[in-house]
């Protein structure tokens, strides 16, 4: 029987390793500390207007994925390409690429404006031409920008380290948890934030752990566990090659009984009125038949076509 | 380059640890301006504790002082230069990159298109300002202070054998100025290295501290004999000779020489490792 993760698109057109045309290319990057491979022979490519999520639990190599792509880690083997140029330390092609690795950190004597201007001006900018008034609507800080970092929230820092990134008009974001932090408006704001750059042809890299905001703001996303790419495609793609179930009866002790007992079937687990159902490839249809030559009356049975879903899946198959 | 080092002193400037050091190299000449003031030292003692040499001057530079302001600030250096100053252009080296390791703030400026280079060129840069800044405050505070306290006179001590004309004094003070300072270049280089190493500061202060320290201990055990003439710290008093037998001597030139294969050597390593580090903080 397939497995989940074989049903999925490894390297699918839309998001194919090492594309020509690729705005963000990484060929079999590798990251080793001593013996521990962190970053395991990735490649995937990011297209221009594309917002790409990298997705995965803790310690895939996410973070140390998006170090290598803006030069603060030296990869043990392969490379990032920004614009066909292959990234090192201080590249000049990362003039075009506005970043947030990690948190937003800063030094917290400074104001928030007198931060932004030193960070421009470090790197031979003229402040006047960065793009300030939309970094500042962005960071929304209002009188806020004036007074010293330290007073900031995690909230404040957060938007802060996004108006950093987009000052100067990048053609590129790579982005590390974007919304850590943020409240659920100001989560919303980036979300239109994005999709809006991404619009006018800024092609967005980032991370994050929160599954329903990659499903609703990348259009493109790759699964990373251990270091290793386990899936890649659009949303779509990944969220279609999910094998959940949803399923109403009118006798669920008894449903979850014949359920349990039917080759194919991961796990089941009551969930409101109904179960949800883990299948390991089998259709649902199979399903449906199992329940009725059951004598069970079946009300609804529905696919779940949830992110999240996918990626436990993708995941929990790739632990195996 | 140059917008780079600007970007490093107005972040300098900023810091309030900076006007804490420099605050201290004025209080301290002060202090001791007062000190000399309310209680004049007498005349220095005969035999070995009137000698003039780099381990004797103290004594005499502070009667000096009270013989012409020109000498106060001398005495200051004198003093400042054993371990207050030390901790201070400490402070400024193993500040200088540790400290964004620290706060986080470094992954953002080397995600630019910044050569780490020319990151460790500007804060290298503005280390040595600081430490300049912070000697030659020390001078001028000890000169301002002591011309008040003491006057303006010309440095005359027929008992001692010493005169030196106002203007001489004065080219001397240049000279020790830069001697102490070029003296501490080395620490600086020392820090600024550690500092390119670890995500905590202090590491990086007490490296250097510790490496002055350790250098001015080793150089007090004569049993080392000549291998003491390689210590970077062993002609660090040579310069009160300026002002005690009249003049420069060869022991400045070698210490002066002496500090540069410190300072190639800690920045040539600072530099590798800078440029093979992983920015992981």
């Amino acid at each position: 029987m397939a497995s989940p993760g074989d049903q999925l698109p490894r390297t699918p057109g839309q998001l194919r390793p090492a594309s020509v045309g690729a705005v963000i290319s990484i060929e079999h990057l590798t990251k080793r500390f001593g013996e521990v491979a962190v970053v395991d022979d990735l490649s995937l490519g990011v297209e221009r207007g594309q917002i790409c999520g990298l997705l995965g639990p803790n310690g895939a190599g996410k973070t140390t994925t998006l170090r290598m792509a803006v030069g603060l880690v030296h990869p043990s083997a392969g490379d990032t390409r920004i614009f066909g140029e292959q990234i090192r330390p201080g590249s000049a092609v990362l003039a075009r690429v506005g970043n947030m690795i990690e948190h937003a950190e800063f030094a917290p004597y400074l104001s928030g404006l007198e931060d932004l201007r030193l960070y421009w001006k470090a790197g031979g900018g003229d402040f006047d031409d960065a793009n300030v008034d939309r970094a500042l609507a962005i960071a929304g800080l209002g009188d806020a920008i004036n007074r010293k970092i330290k007073t900031y929230s995690q909230g404040m820092r957060q938007r802060l380290g996004i108006a950093r990134a987009l000052l100067g008009r990048p053609e590129v974001l790579v982005l590390d948890e974007p919304t850590n932090g943020l409240d659920p408006g100001e989560i919303r704001d980036i979300r239109d934030l994005l999709q809006g750059l991404a619009a006018e042809g800024v092609t967005v890299l980032l991370s994050s752990h929160l599954l329903g905001e990659v499903e609703q703001v990348c259009t493109h996303a790759v699964v990373m566990d251990r270091g290793r790419l386990i899936a890649a495609g659009t949303v779509a793609e990944l969220i279609q090659a999910s094998s959940s179930a949803y399923i109403e009866v009118d006798d669920i002790a008894r449903a979850q009984q014949v359920l349990e007992s039917l080759p194919g079937v991961q796990s089941v687990r009551r969930e409101g009125t109904g179960l949800e159902v883990r299948l390991d490839g089998t259709p649902r249809s199979d399903v449906a038949e199992a329940l009725v030559r059951a004598g069970l009356k079946l009300e609804t049975i529905t696919s779940r076509h949830r992110l999240e879903d996918a990626f436990l899946e993708l995941v929990h198959e790739e632990a195996k | 380059m140059f917008a780079l080092f600007q970007v490093e002193m107005v972040k300098q400037w900023r810091r309030p640890r900076t006007y804490v050091a420099l605050g201290l190299t004025m209080l301290v000449p002060l202090l001791i301006t007062i000190a000399l003031k309310a209680n004049p030292p007498g005349l220095p003692g005969t035999g070995e504790q009137r000698g003039f040499g780099s381990r004797g001057g103290d004594n005499a530079l502070s009667y000096l002082s009270t013989k012409t302001g020109l000498i106060v600030p001398v005495f200051a250096l004198e003093v400042m230069s054993g371990f207050l100053l030390v901790v201070i252009v400490a402070l400024f080296a193993g500040d200088a990159i540790a400290s964004e390791a620290n706060w986080g703030s470094l992954r953002a400026l080397l995600a630019r298109p910044i050569p780490r280079g020319r990151l460790l060129a500007a804060k290298l840069a503005s280390a040595l300002l600081l430490a300049f800044i912070a000697t030659l405050t020390v001078v001028l505070t000890g000169l301002i202070a002591g011309a008040i306290a003491f006057g303006w006179h010309t440095l005359d001590v027929p008992l001692l054998g010493l005169h030196q004309s106002v203007t001489e004094t004065l080219g001397n003070l240049i000279l020790a100025t830069l001697y102490v300072f070029w003296g501490l270049a080395g620490v600086v280089a020392l820090g600024f290295m550690v500092s390119t190493m670890v995500d905590t500061p202090a590491g990086a202060i007490f490296a250097a501290v510790g490496f002055y320290l350790v250098t001015r201990i080793l150089d007090a055990i004569t049993a080392l004999g000549s291998i003491r003439n390689i210590l970077p710290t062993h002609y660090a008093d040579a310069w009160t000779n300026l002002f005690t037998s009249g003049g420069a001597n060869s022991d400045m030139l070698k210490g002066a020489l002496l500090q540069i294969p410190y300072i190639i050597g800690f920045c040539a390593i600072a530099w590798w490792w800078f440029h093979r580090k992983d920015i992981l903080s």
